[in-house]
């Protein structure tokens, strides 16, 4: 469904503001810096890229004025015959048909520029071509600025506007100026229209809403009519003239009976019968207001004539809906806006009458057997025998018998609201979930349940059946225990005959002979220097064994056995054992080596440079310090003459200067 | 007694009742973070204790109002499912969670923490006290489970060709309302079915999401804030709020209801 919001639109600048958004975007939003050494093609494009860049900014903002602003022929007739009305159709079509001249205009401009552009031999005639095509862009602009303006101040007017939905459920109030059109507005809706003792107080549409049956209407006041001629009427009479002729709504013709409106009677009939035209197929209403002030029967017979003339009218649409002609209440209605008397009945007959005529065309309308399941109440057919009764609590049964004795006096609940009310707000306050817990001891609510326990989830361990369980456990052991009184029975040695006795002792035995060759086994799993398994099946060669032999044949077994049991190894223990023996060796010749030596032990000590790596490709340590020697001899030369070589700390130019000087165009970052 | 919390209706002097809007920290799907049974009512726990204290002013006077999470989540009326006799919560739930719960109802309602791949049992179930809708994929042993705990006759449905029958519709043991687009014969068959007088509506201005929109008891119910007055009368009419009769929805309302929807 169209939204009718002209809200909406967005502001449409002055002439001179135009052409400074314009200009100062091109200027922000295009490359500045242009060289005459440049390429003449580059020169060309920089210019070319300017002109289409305004022209296209042009375009753009025209346009969105052009599509903004509604189109009278498109609109529902209702708006366009306002619009037409407040701002003259002519006028109105007028200003936008410049607007759309002034876009082509532009875009011509813009062409022929460009293409004169490509003719450009030099940088300043390209900047005149340029600032030439700028100029003329912005006269056209400047020339419609009268329009621009003119559509300003529409904008400004359209954003005021009353939002009426042309299609909704709409009561409509009509009549003579100060009958109580505004005031009756203000009696059932919430819209405040202003009302004065005089004529003209109203002097465009409002709208109100008010409820009735679960639905929203939409309550129109129009400024009041003079009885003359449609040429003569002024703008504030056409915009109620423009409502009634294209609103499909109830219509309320107001009739001031008091006359304290300054027309009589008759001529608000006069009037009633020259716009009749206009109530064509709408359900209409005679209301005759100020019953305070004049009372209805107490009319003159000429004027209750006239009133009754007019309702016989106002029958006719009745018949005109189909409705039936005998049917005459809800046509003519008394009420008093001051005394309130009467208004309730008027908006209600009003609404009825509206709705009953809008249902009446929705039941032809094909839209209908769409919803026809939602009009439809499903009543259950009973399947079986069993009820299902509601379950609704005593406490409420008797809540609602109590509401229904004393609404007055109930009293209130301290809420969760009004407690964080007071202690500080939301955010603050934080209210305790364990509040209201139904435990068998109220004690019990705030105990703290630890979640893990000794690294276990305490809720994996929780049997809500744990007292009985264990009941039945003890029942279970008493029973048993009894039985075992009954029937005392004990494995014990005892027992046994010797031959049993016997048996068992042996297989003790082989047992732990088991357990002690499995830990044997166990314990030379590592890799040991071991005597290979076939030469020592039965595992009897151990370094016990051959201290017990080397001792037999007269030798001290201390350091042989020392030396098979196995060790760690280590650079630092070895070396010092070196170190021992060199001593044993070297004991008497103590020299400047033998000093090192000694004062070594304690530091650690570096590898000798021709030591053999594995992995480094040199056979052996002779090959090795032939190699340190070629390397050395190789830069020698170099070293002497101070020369730069692999060796040396080297930083690269971080900031290449071809890099980082002079001015950047149109091209890359790392390129200039 | 029975309460509504209603739209921003401003001028219905019929209403004897304040109206109140209603929503979770400006979320009109109440019915996410909020389950109502006839024996409890669970709350999601926010920010502040707006939403808690609507419930607290209705309810509990007369049934437990309890404010927790479920599985660390706010959404637990889409995740739990329950009538009077029981509470099935998914696999998700925590101990902690579960413990609260059990500390907080009554010993009368079941709890049980049900393994089913379909975690949003409130979304996968509808029940009242006597009879329950159920997504059709539901495990077997689920379903056992739904009968058992909750002690409700099981049937697995659809409501307008949708599968989140638990969604879609929402009843009570009085009355219940199902997605807009079911059709007539479908409305007669699920009637039959429940026992009980069904309508085709919306909730929220026009939302289908029933069970999101609106939640209900016997004798109370709370619909999001954006709910219209048309709504609102249906929803009172089939529920047998106030007095109010399903078959009021073809007479004195047809009219307003032709239209609204037409």
């Amino acid at each position: 469904m169209v939204q009718y919001n002209f809200k909406k639109i967005t502001v449409v600048p002055t002439g001179k503001d135009f052409v400074d958004i314009i200009l100062s975007r091109t200027q922000r939003q295009t490359p500045t810096v242009v060289h005459k050494g440049y390429a003449i093609a580059r020169i060309r494009q920089f210019y070319m890229r300017k002109v289409k860049y305004t022209q296209s900014n042009f375009h753009e903002k025209l346009s969105t004025i052009i599509e903004e602003f509604p189109r009278l022929g498109d609109i529902h007739p209702f708006y366009g015959d306002l619009l037409h009305v407040l701002y003259n159709k002519d006028h109105y079509k007028l200003a936008l048909g410049q607007i759309n001249t002034a876009r082509n205009l532009i875009g011509k401009i813009s062409k022929d520029y460009v293409k004169l552009l490509k003719y450009g031999d030099s940088l300043y005639r390209c900047k005149a071509l340029k600032v030439a095509a700028l100029g003329r862009m912005c006269t056209v602009i400047k020339r419609v600025g009268p329009s621009l303006a003119y559509l300003e101040q529409i904008r400004q007017h359209m954003a005021r506007l009353p939002s009426i939905d042309p299609n909704t459920r709409t009561i409509l109030i009509c009549g003579y100026p100060n009958v109580g059109k505004s005031s009756f507005i203000n009696k059932i809706t919430r819209a405040d229209v202003d009302v004065q003792p005089y004529a003209f107080t109203t002097k465009s549409l409002f709208v109100g809403h008010t409820d009735y049956k679960y639905l929203r209407y939409q309550v129109i006041d129009t400024p009041g009519i003079l009885d003359r001629p449609f040429e003569d009427r002024n703008i504030i009479e056409m915009c109620s003239i423009t409502a009634l002729a294209h609103l499909r709504a109830a219509v309320l013709f107001f009739l001031d009976i008091s006359g304290t409106c300054g027309y009589s009677i008759q001529q608000q009939a006069a009037l009633f019968h020259s716009i009749k035209s206009l109530f064509m197929n709408k359900p209409l209403i005679i209301v005759c207001n100020k019953t305070d002030l004049q009372p209805f029967d107490n009319l003159s017979e000429e004027d209750k004539k006239l009133v009754m003339e007019m309702k016989a009218e106002a029958m006719k649409t009745v018949i005109g809906q189909g409705g039936e002609a005998a049917n005459d209440e809800g046509v003519l209605l008394t009420m008093s806006t001051l005394t309130e008397e009467g208004v309730i009945a008027v908006k209600n007959t009003a609404c009825e009458r509206l709705l009953d005529q809008r249902v009446e065309q929705k039941m032809k309308s094909k839209k209908l057997n769409d919803c026809l399941n939602r009009f439809h109440v499903a009543m259950p057919k009973p399947r079986d025998q069993i009820d299902r009764p509601p379950c609704i609590p005593q406490a409420v049964l008797e809540a609602r018998t109590k509401q229904a004795k004393e609404t007055a006096e109930k009293e209130k609940r301290m809420l969760e609201r009004d407690l964080e009310n007071e202690n500080g707000g939301a955010g603050v306050y934080s209210a305790s979930l364990k509040k209201h817990y139904i435990l068998a001891n109220d004690d019990w609510k705030e105990d703290i349940i630890p979640e893990i326990l000794d690294g276990h989830n305490v809720a994996d361990y929780i049997d809500p059946d744990i007292l009985e369980r264990l009941e039945e456990l003890e029942r279970e052991e008493g029973l048993r225990q009894e039985q075992e009184e009954d029937y005392d029975f004990e494995m014990d040695g005892a027992e046994l005959t010797p031959e049993q006795q016997a048996d068992l002792a042996l297989i003790r035995k082989k047992k732990s002979l088991l357990i002690q060759e499995h830990r044997v086994k166990k314990s030379t799993q590592e890799s040991r220097p071991t005597i290979p398994r076939k030469f020592d099946k039965d595992r009897q060669y151990n370094s016990e064994r051959m201290g017990r032999q080397l001792k037999m044949l007269g030798m001290d077994p201390s350091k042989a056995v020392d030396r098979v049991r196995s060790k760690s190894r280590g650079r630092k223990r070895e070396r010092s054992l070196d170190g021992v023996d060199t001593m044993d060796v070297d004991d008497d010749t103590p020299n400047k080596k033998h000093r090192l030596m000694s004062r070594s032990r304690s530091r650690s000590k570096s590898r000798p440079p021709n030591e053999v790596i594995p992995g480094e490709g040199l056979k052996d340590p002779i090959q090795k310090s032939k190699a340190i020697k070629l390397a050395k001899s190789s830069v020698k030369k170099r070293n002497k003459d101070a020369r730069r070589g692999e060796g040396d700390r080297q930083i690269p130019t971080i900031r290449p200067k071809h890099l980082s000087t002079g001015k950047r165009g149109i091209g890359k970052t790392q390129r200039r | 007694m029975c309460k509504r919390l209603v739209a921003r209706a401003n001028k219905l002097p019929l209403r004897s009742t304040t109206p109140r809007g209603l929503q979770f920290e400006n979320n009109c799907e109440i019915g996410v973070f909020s389950k109502l049974t006839n024996a409890y009512c669970l709350v999601a726990i926010g920010g502040s204790e707006n939403f808690y204290s609507t419930f607290e002013a209705e309810l509990a006077d007369v049934i437990p109002v309890v404010k927790t999470s479920i599985g660390g989540t706010r959404i637990i009326g889409r995740l739990c499912a329950g009538n009077k006799n029981g509470l099935l919560l998914p696999h998700t739930t925590t101990d902690q969670e579960l413990q609260h719960i059990r500390n907080a109802l009554p010993d009368t309602v079941v709890v049980q923490r049900i393994d089913e791949r379909l975690s949003a049992l409130g979304n996968c179930i509808a029940c009242n006290d006597h009879v329950a809708l159920t997504h059709t994929d539901l495990d077997k042993e689920t379903e056992e489970m739904i009968a058992d705990v909750l002690g409700v006759e099981v049937f697995r449905q659809t409501i307008a060709g949708n599968i989140l029958v638990g969604s879609y519709c929402s009843f009570t043991n009085r009355g219940g309302l199902v997605h807009p687009h079911t059709s007539i014969e479908d409305l007669d068959e699920l009637s039959t079915l429940l026992q009980v007088p069904l309508v085709a509506g919306t909730v929220n201005r026009g939302s289908e999401v029933i069970a999101a929109g609106l939640i209900v008891n016997d004798w109370t119910a709370f619909c999001g804030s954006d709910t219209t007055a048309t709504e609102l009368s249906v929803i009172e009419s089939v529920f047998k709020l106030r007095e109010a009769q399903p078959s009021a929805i073809v007479d004195e309302m047809r009219k307003s209801l032709v239209d609204s929807y037409v």
